[in-house]
């Protein structure tokens, strides 16, 4: 998978557009989807700090997440890498990459976001 | 459809219980109610045991076979029920519909939870946080209080909400379980103090968080035309409905609208034939004091946005327009997962029957709950009544 990119489904009948999860279009039940890809850059909906991670991330005393939104109305949850001037609204970029091993030492792949 | 009654309820003590394994709360709670319903000598014909985290806090399963052999109601059906923090909400709910289908006419339901015994950091966070969606939060490490986190900023920055109208709901639930004999928390605590409390998840801080509690609670509930053999102050089950919504959190259209709960208070208030006015006490699920807010809202009590505010001006108090958690809610009385949903309706039984002593609603008659299976995801909603 590309350090960048993130694939997310368009639902091809309702257009609706949603986590690659989905083997059903949430909206309308169609299974059929166009690949969509995010673009890097999006803005910051809403984030916590959080001073008490679960296990996996017991390694950090904290860290930060955050909800964003792409040009093309996708949403997204990940890490935000930086606690400090957060402003709900902020333009941000997004990168997919390795985020931490899990209990068993496998390695964690996920979304994380820098302010631009 | 036969009516369904609750003749019997019981409830332990919350809190840490260093000497009470799972299997002893389930079972003092199950014997509490028995005796509570005069039924002693009755047999029953199904048992609905709710448990979020039995395999992995207590290394237990087929705990409905365990409690049946040592309470001594073989051969009756017994099922153990999992719905997240809702496995009690969900246990209810088989319980009435075993009774409304005419399949059975004796059933007992019980919920615990054993969680204090566990001291690794971060083990009880991280297994209820596999109730989140794995590949699109878990692996972000993402926990409960970080959606309520997440939540509650959004709250504020969309009604203009200061955070001390929604950290009133903490100081409420701590003044209401004063005066429960069984909460975990017996003990007043003011806004100055919760307000500068540790940051747990930003703008959450320790004091919007319910506790990690041990506990159990039970009900029998027996079809209504034999309630009165059994209890002069039988209380019925009019309303049941339950909903889901996306798994994703942040694929809903707005975070600070629970779909699920509009529509599964709807089932509820239109089977019992009632309305939001209709209603004289709530038990919500107050996990995070924002969850109460939006809860009051989503329930018909309030106007989207209103629901801390309303908090704040003391409106859900004990002798306001609508009490909201009397027993203390889940920051009070405590959070025993899989015995909520279980001890919000016994909590319902004691107001509607007059027996809540110095926390009594005067006159209550008609109840609510509200039973989170996941973060807004599967939600649960009974109405009580007397009979
Ligand atoms: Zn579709």
């Amino acid at each position: 998978m590309s350090e960048t990119t993130i694939v997310w489904k368009k639902c091809k009948k309702c257009r609706k557009l949603q986590h690659p999860d989905h083997l059903r279009c949430i909206q309308c039940k169609n299974t059929t989807f166009d690949t969509v890809k995010s673009s890097g850059d999006c803005k910051l909906l809403t984030y916590t700090i959080l001073n008490a991670p679960p296990s996996e991330y017991r390694d950090k005393k904290s860290y930060t997440i955050g909800v964003v939104e792409y040009s093309n109305g996708l949403k997204a949850i990940g890490q935000i890498i930086s606690s400090e001037n957060l402003k709900i609204g902020m333009k941000l970029t997004s990168k997919f990459q390795k985020l931490t091993e899990n209990l068993d030492g496998k390695e964690i792949f996920g979304i994380t976001f820098k302010p631009t | 459809m036969n009516k369904v009654a609750i003749i019997g309820v019981g409830h332990t003590k919350f809190g840490k219980l260093e000497d009470k394994n799972l299997l002893d709360l389930l079972c003092d709670a199950s014997l509490q109610a028995i005796e509570n319903s005069n039924t002693n000598d009755k047999d029953f014909d199904a048992v609905y045991v709710s448990c979020m985290l039995a395999e992995t806090l207590n290394h237990m399963t087929a705990i409905a076979s365990a409690v049946v052999d040592r309470i001594g109601l073989i051969p009756a059906a017994a099922d153990h029920v999992k719905n997240g923090p809702a496995s009690g909400g969900s246990a209810i709910k088989n319980a009435f519909y075993s009774i409304t289908s005419g399949a059975c006419d004796m059933v007992l339901v019980v919920g615990a939870e054993k969680m204090t015994h566990i001291t690794t950091p971060g083990l009880i966070t991280s297994a209820v946080a596999t109730l989140t969606h794995h590949n699109a939060e878990r692996v972000h490490g993402v926990s409960l209080p970080s959606l309520a986190g997440m939540l509650t900023r959004t709250y504020m920055e969309k009604y203009n909400v200061p955070k001390e109208w929604i950290t009133s709901i903490a100081v409420k639930n701590h003044k209401n379980g004063m005066n429960n004999p069984y909460a975990h928390f017996q003990k007043e605590i003011t806004l100055e103090k919760a307000l500068a409390s540790p940051i747990i998840a930003d703008p959450l801080r320790l004091y919007d968080i319910c506790p990690i509690s041990d506990g159990g609670a039970a009900m029998v509930l027996c079809s209504a035309e034999i309630a009165k053999k059994f209890c002069d102050t039988p209380i019925l089950i009019t309303g049941v409905g339950q909903a889901t919504d996306t798994h994703i959190v942040y694929e809903r259209e707005d975070l600070t609208v629970l779909k699920a709960l509009q529509i599964c208070s709807k089932q509820a208030y239109s089977m019992a034939k009632k309305t939001p006015e209709d209603i004289d006490v709530c038990e919500a699920h107050d996990a995070f004091t924002i969850l109460e807010a939006i809860q009051s809202e989503d329930l018909g009590f309030f106007k989207k946005g209103e629901g801390a505010k309303a908090a704040y001006e003391g409106l859900t108090e004990i002798g306001g327009v609508i009490p909201i958690n009397p027993s203390g809610g889940l920051k009070a009385r405590g959070h025993p997962l899989g015995a909520t949903g279980v001890a919000q309706v016994v909590e319902l039984v004691w107001q509607l029957r007059g027996e809540a002593g110095k926390r009594q609603i005067e006159g209550a008659e008609t109840g609510i709950t509200c039973n989170f299976g996941g973060f807004g995801n599967n939600i649960l909603s009974i109405l009580v009544e007397r009979m």
